[in-house]
């Protein structure tokens, strides 16, 4: 789910995962397992703690910096998420770790990321895309 | 719902979509939008009903007729629905849960 406003963008994924709480948590914060945020690095420096600092070299080579705002076992993590793809704003992280089931629901909520010239650019694409379909229907079939 | 929903409801039929893709050339009129497919007067009228729902197009009076125009913005809403960020998250939460499901295997399997 998104939600827009003019310059900033909000994205939110959740997921059931088989597993309780405190253990998802726990496992969320450890970058040696795989889906976890800082896996697969070629530097990470990660203090998981109120006010500890990441900072994460992806393979693809972009430098990702942060602070950890909240820690709150087994229900909540906020961080915040830089990168040049934020364009030097601060984004946020929140994670949250809800019991559903015998699992987990954990959701992610990464808010203010920059939506300007995403957009633009989604726009151009949209409007050719259309032109396109415009065309290939112009003939009048009904499918 | 919520407008995204509507958004995507509005563009996953393919008639809904050939409809903007006739209007982003340019507005219409009901009867010349409903031309070209073989469908009923009123089936157009329904995709056309899910397209205003969506903030998709617009129909606008001019003398006695009426114009149907196509309204890009909501597309935007798409576009960052499929966020980059988006696809990061979700491919990471793919590696996570199979993590756990691998992981609940193994403990079914030494049992």
């Amino acid at each position: 789910m998104t939600t827009t406003s003019t310059k900033t963008v909000e994205i939110k994924v959740e997921r059931t995962i088989p597993a309780p709480a405190s253990e998802v948590f726990d496992a969320w914060l450890d970058p040696k397992i795989p889906g976890t945020p800082w896996h697969e690095h070629d530097k990470l420096i990660v203090n998981p703690k109120v006010d500890g600092l990441w900072y994460w070299l992806s393979l693809g080579g972009t430098s990702h910096y942060g602070r950890f705002i909240e820690i709150d076992r087994p229900g909540r993590i906020q961080h915040s998420w830089m990168s040049r793809n934020t364009l030097g704003e601060e984004s946020m992280v929140t994670v949250t770790f809800q019991k559903k089931g015998e699992g987990t629901l954990m959701t992610i909520l990464h808010s203010g990321l920059p939506n300007d010239d995403m957009a633009k650019a989604h726009e151009k694409g949209w409007t050719s895309l259309f032109g396109k379909f415009g065309n290939v229907f112009a003939g009048g079939s009904n499918r | 719902m919520d407008h995204l929903t509507d958004v995507l409801t509005a563009i996953s039929h393919p008639t809904r979509r050939a409809i903007i893709g006739q209007l982003a050339n340019g507005p219409a009129r009901f009867l010349d939008v409903a031309k070209p497919f073989d469908t009923a007067l009123n089936a157009v009228t329904k995709h056309l009903k899910l397209l205003e729902r969506a903030g998709l197009i617009e129909r606008r009076k001019q003398g006695r007729e009426v114009f149907i125009s196509f309204r890009g913005e909501p597309l935007r809403e798409v576009a960052g629905w499929v966020n980059e960020y988006e696809r990061f998250w979700n491919k990471r939460l793919d590696h996570f849960e199979r993590y756990f499901e691998d992981k609940k295997e193994k403990k079914v399997k030494e049992k």
